[in-house]
């Protein structure tokens, strides 16, 4: 089954076209992964999604409905900045936002309180919303996400700017709905917890789509030879070599993408300085990342009208 | 409908605990009594000076009428810790020859230092019939009126007395003859089905000019008391994405619609503490007959209409704006809406059966306003004319509550640069 069929759907704002020609399906009980540049599309796909902009063309179907608000109450959403209200107590907020959502006062009450408890926010229920942390602010966002119970949340960044306690519980609490048969979209700057966490990953670039597939897929669409090496002579070892295509300095390591073999770089190196590692290796979710989203260089020659 | 009153509850209790509505509308009228009390007692506290004059008296006769009546009147401000006025202190001025240019500036010199406060300039003519100069008052602190209102009417009323009397006439006659004639107002008499005459009603101040202005000043607090609420609130929304969250659960006009009940419980609230405040001091001073239940019926008609109707508008414009500074600027044009209305029903006071008044409460925008003044001063105009104004009050309310949703609708997710009309008009046809 899919929880959402996104069927060439464009949106333009004034001039700017935003989303073009997007075609994507989450497959239910999944933890689907946007990623994609600022700008690119991610907060517009998913406002289309929540129904709350309309597409100037395309279908968007939820839960096997068209988008609306029929489906409404059966999705949980945060979005990407925090839509709390600073001088409500947590409680009352999360009564109210469950209560938007068609749920009983008396049904929120457990769910609310165990959520509470779950991130490390017992006894803060009485508390106003402006006393708490930023961290603290974003676990409550999330609460209100789900406490509904819907079957499923879409997730605008929810780990931005937490500290990596709070990151963690909060991914365990996003594991935990997977585990409940939720369906889960949520969009990320963060590479690492996409390749950790989701199940599909779909990127989306100046409005369109360049990336849709489980992380295996991604990476034999993208797989070009790629080396990871610690040398003696550190990256400067690598200088003029007719092999190397481009190199990712970490310091400590070099990654390397190679337009010849990597058998003629590995002999031309031992010639050259001490190999210490020679592994190949596979992409990575951030390097497709930065290879599909660097500027290019015309635009990083200076000010030029881009779509971002 | 659920949600709707959901947002509702949510938006009357956000505003009844605040502060603003607590203070700003329930004990403000504790306040502004509290402080006319005040400012009684202060009156009476505060100016308990010795004021001393010097006296130019050009005829040579005022001066020892004046002597007489400042130990009247500062017998009756009272001495030591009773004390409740000022007290007068008149010196006689020899001129001893001076010129009268001579003594104004040596009176002028002692006003400087403080010897005395004042002096006045009683010309030599003043007591001649038609005489037409001035007596003239001099002081350093003009803003200071009670010794010179004090010295007009007391000179002015011995004068008259002193001109009567030179023309031969007894002033004690005058007085009788020019004793004002009252002049009560009544409504209309009628005949009983038994034949006997019904007995007319007297119409005093209280229900000429009190009813009205009281139910002028509810409906323009009813309206107002609930704007800056709703610009901070939408504001607040918007700018922190609550909006978006509230889009996820429900639609943008049961949001707005939520928002407008939730304003006109708020509008029924205080209403209904101030119509009982009324009602209390009306059977305090003993009015009962002025307490009219259809007039309190009507007026929550047009409370309910005026909310809805410049509820949403602030709501549209407020939605359309991404910071308080715009929001106030845009709202400004509703404001006056409001304001106008306000004044336009002082108008209506002053004649509510004219044409203009009649026009005036025909504008949906005036309506609550005009015509509740209509209604709540006798007789009151016709049923009609009530009927047919609030038939086309509730159909542009509901044209704006409409207008107001579409604009509210792609207000709410808008940033930056406010709009102008055109694009307004551009949002409700979308």
């Amino acid at each position: 089954m899919t929880a959402i069929e996104v069927r060439h759907v464009s949106k333009k704002f004034g001039e700017h076209p935003a989303v073009q020609d997007l075609t994507l399906d989450v497959p239910e009980g999944s933890i689907y992964g946007f990623i994609g540049p600022n700008g690119s599309g991610k907060s517009t796909t998913i406002r289309m999604i929540m129904n709350i902009i309309l597409p100037d063309t395309g279908t968007i179907r939820v839960l096997g409905r068209e988008a609306s608000s029929d489906v409404r109450d059966q999705i949980g959403y945060l979005p990407e900045e925090r839509g709390l209200y600073k001088k409500m107590q947590v409680g009352r907020l999360l009564r109210y936002y469950g209560r938007l959502k068609g749920r009983a006062p008396a049904d929120l009450d457990p769910v609310i309180k165990r959520w509470l408890g779950k991130l490390q926010l017992a006894g803060w229920a009485d508390k106003r919303i402006d006393q708490l942390s930023k961290g603290m602010a974003q676990k409550v966002q999330f609460i209100a996400a789900i406490v509904a119970k819907p079957t499923l949340v879409i997730l605008d960044e929810p780990f931005s700017g937490l500290d990596p306690v709070n990151a963690e519980s909060l991914r365990d609490a996003v594991l935990e709905l997977r585990r409940e048969g939720t369906t889960i979209v949520f969009s990320t700057h963060d590479m690492l917890t996409a390749e950790k966490m989701c199940d599909r990953i779909f990127m989306i670039f100046r409005g369109s789509k360049v990336l849709d597939g489980s992380l295996d897929e991604i990476q034999a669409q993208h797989a070009q030879d790629t080396v990871r090496l610690r040398l003696s002579g550190g990256a400067a070892a690598l200088t003029g070599l007719p092999e190397i295509e481009s190199v990712n300095d970490h310091g400590n390591y070099q990654d390397v993408r190679l337009n010849g073999s990597p058998q003629a770089l590995l002999q031309r190196l031992i010639q050259k300085t001490e190999v210490r590692h020679f592994e190949i290796t596979k992409p990575s979710l951030h390097d497709i990342f930065v290879r599909i989203a660097r500027p290019t260089d015309a635009e990083l020659a200076g000010p030029q009208k881009v779509a971002s | 409908m659920k949600r709707v009153l959901i947002i509702a509850q949510a938006e009357f209790l956000a505003l009844v605990r605040t502060k603003f509505f607590i203070i700003g509308i329930l004990v403000m009228p504790v306040l502004i009594g509290g402080l006319f009390a005040f400012l009684g007692y202060a009156d009476k506290q505060t100016d308990r000076t010795e004021r001393h004059f010097a006296v130019l008296d050009g005829t040579g006769a005022l001066y020892a009428t004046l002597l007489k009546a400042a130990e009247e009147y500062n017998g009756e401000s009272g001495e030591g810790s009773t004390q409740t006025g000022p007290h007068f202190l008149p010196e006689n001025v020899d001129p001893a020859g001076r010129s009268a240019e001579d003594l104004r500036l040596e009176q002028s010199a002692r006003v400087r230092r403080k010897e005395i406060f004042a002096f006045v300039e009683i010309p030599k003519s003043v007591l001649d019939p038609g005489a037409k100069e001035p007596v003239r008052y001099y002081s350093e602190s003009t803003s200071y009126t009670r010794l010179s209102r004090w010295l007009d009417s007391t000179l002015n009323a011995e004068i008259e007395q002193r001109r009567f009397s030179t023309a031969g006439v007894d002033p004690s006659v005058v007085k009788r003859l020019t004793t004002d004639v009252d002049l009560d107002t009544f409504g209309l008499v009628e005949r009983r089905a038994d034949g006997t005459m019904t007995t007319a009603k007297q119409v005093d101040e209280i229900q000429r000019f009190g009813i009205p202005f009281f139910f002028l000043i509810l409906m323009f607090m009813a309206v107002m008391s609930n704007a800056q609420h709703l610009i901070n609130t939408i504001i607040e929304e918007k700018m922190s994405k609550i909006s978006e969250v509230l889009l996820g659960s429900v639609s943008a006009f049961q949001l707005l619609m939520g928002k407008l009940v939730g304003i006109v419980a708020v509008s029924f609230l205080l209403s209904f503490v101030y119509l009982g405040g009324g009602i209390y001091a009306l059977l305090q001073f003993g009015r009962p007959d002025l307490i009219n239940v259809s007039l309190i019926g009507w007026f929550l008609v047009f409370v309910v209409c005026a909310s809805l109707m410049f509820g949403s508008l602030f709501q549209a414009l407020s939605s359309a704006c991404s910071d308080l500074k715009d929001a106030q600027s845009m709202l400004q044009p509703a404001m006056m809406l409001v304001i106008v209305a306000y004044l336009a029903s002082f108008l209506v006071m002053r004649s509510p059966d004219s044409t203009m008044a009649v026009v005036l409460s025909f504008i949906p925008t005036v309506t609550p306003f005009a015509m509740m003044q209509r209604l709540a001063m006798p007789p009151g105009p016709p049923l009609w004319q009530v009927l047919l104004s609030v038939v086309l009050l509730i159909g542009v309310t509901i044209v704006v509550v409409w207008a107001a949703g579409r604009i509210f609708r792609v207000g709410l997710l808008m940033q930056g640069k406010p709009p102008n009309l055109p694009e307004l008009m551009r949002w409700i046809r979308r």
